[in-house]
């Protein structure tokens, strides 16, 4: 019969999965060091795991990436989102009442600007704006010298009539 | 795994698909089928092993591809590109396996001509492979070991096929499924112990298979599965 307590058998996946702190991993093992049951158990849990090797893996078919880009350029065909036209007889404003909703729309956009919309700053802008530069930059960062990088654009080193 | 404290630069440094991920939100299409290249098989087998079918695997990779897609524009780098991805694929997994609590369906016999099985080609290859005993052995070992699967809980399985398939720490996990890392320890650790229960039985056909041990006797009591 296994000592281990509720606790340590908390602890048994952790320590396995090598997650446990070193001081918790030490008395776990000085109990399991004691206790052949304990010990016992360790293992079945050790060997379960290994089992998990035999559930079957099948490989996606060969066609999957060009199917998913595929059903991905049906989606991406613009969508009419606007609203047809009511049928029926329209309503037409008068001159005034046009003027009157064009003024209203102009001064509700103003104080909308003005006092509520505040736009929110993307903090991955800059990222995104000079991703091109950060792709390239561990081969920038190994240059150091920018003397040494026009050096090597001269002919006799990487020369362009290298191919003629 | 939560980054704390690093930017998003220095994560789109340290993670190539990051940058890619970050082309694709500047809707450049060629870098998202470098994505999808790069992680469906990864997601396929993650997503079969949690919805217990082959082909509907494939249906919600393509499906967790076209939400990262559609989602591109709200990306933000803060941790890496692998756990967003599986974060996406954990929700949309635990929606379907929900939904089919709702509505059973009937269960097919993984040994047989189930949705787990392999394809016929590479059954093919197996078989070349292996004897007849040997091949039963194993097909009844992946049975038996997909019902252990099967016995726990939706979160519990997600933890581990998780761990044990994506090799991923408590930390990523937790990202992963939005719990903390103390709670992913208590997930993984009754799942392993209930693993452990229904398994026992068995390992000795396992220790057969791997030629360490001798089997136990014929007469031996059936699993607690």
């Amino acid at each position: 019969m296994s000592t281990l307590n509720d606790d340590d058998r908390a602890n048994l996946t952790a320590y396995l999965d090598g997650e446990l702190d070193e001081e918790a991993a030490q008395a776990l093992e000085a109990k399991l060091s004691q206790d052949a049951a304990a010990r016992a158990e360790v293992e079945e849990l050790r060997q379960a795991w290994t089992m998990l090797d035999y559930l079957p893996r099948s490989s996606p078919s060969a066609t999957f990436t060009h199917r998913t880009m595929e059903k991905l350029s049906l989606e991406k065909l613009p969508v009419e989102t606007g609203k047809m036209p009511a049928a029926g007889g329209s309503v037409w404003l008068s001159p005034a009442g046009w003027a009157a909703a064009v003024a209203a729309a102009l001064a509700l956009g103003y104080v909308s600007s003005q006092h509520l919309w505040r736009p929110v700053p993307d903090p991955d802008e800059p990222l995104v704006k000079h991703l091109q530069l950060i792709e390239k930059w561990r081969a920038y960062e190994a240059v150091e010298d920018l003397e040494f990088l026009k050096a090597l654009d001269h002919p006799d080193y990487f020369g362009d009539d290298l191919g003629s | 795994m939560a980054m704390t404290g690093e930017t998003s630069t220095q994560l789109a440094l340290r993670d190539p698909d990051i940058r890619l991920m970050l082309r694709v939100r500047n809707d450049d299409s060629a870098a998202f089928a470098e994505l999808v290249e790069l992680y469906h098989q990864r997601l396929v087998t993650i997503m079969q092993h949690l919805v217990n079918s082959a082909e509907e695997a494939e249906d919600l990779a393509q499906e967790v591809f076209l939400r990262v897609f559609r989602g591109r524009k709200k990306y933000h780098p803060r941790a890496k590109f692998s756990t967003w991805l599986f974060t996406i694929a954990n929700n949309l997994a635990l929606n379907v396996l929900r939904t089919r609590q709702r509505k059973p369906a009937i269960p097919l016999n993984v040994r047989d001509s189930g949705p787990l099985g392999p394809r016929p080609a590479e059954q093919l290859v197996l078989d070349r492979e292996r004897s007849p005993h040997d091949r039963m052995q194993q097909q009844e070992l992946a049975a038996i070991v997909q019902q252990a699967l099967g016995t726990l809980n939706e979160r519990q399985r997600v933890a581990v096929v998780l761990n044990k398939f994506e090799d991923m720490n408590y930390a990523e996990i937790a990202e992963v499924m939005e719990l903390t890392t103390k709670a992913v320890k208590s997930l993984l650790s009754r799942a392993r112990e209930n693993l452990r229960i229904a398994l026992k039985d068995y390992i000795y056909m396992e220790r057969g298979q791997a030629g360490q041990a001798e089997p136990k006797g014929a007469d031996d009591e059936e699993g607690e599965v």
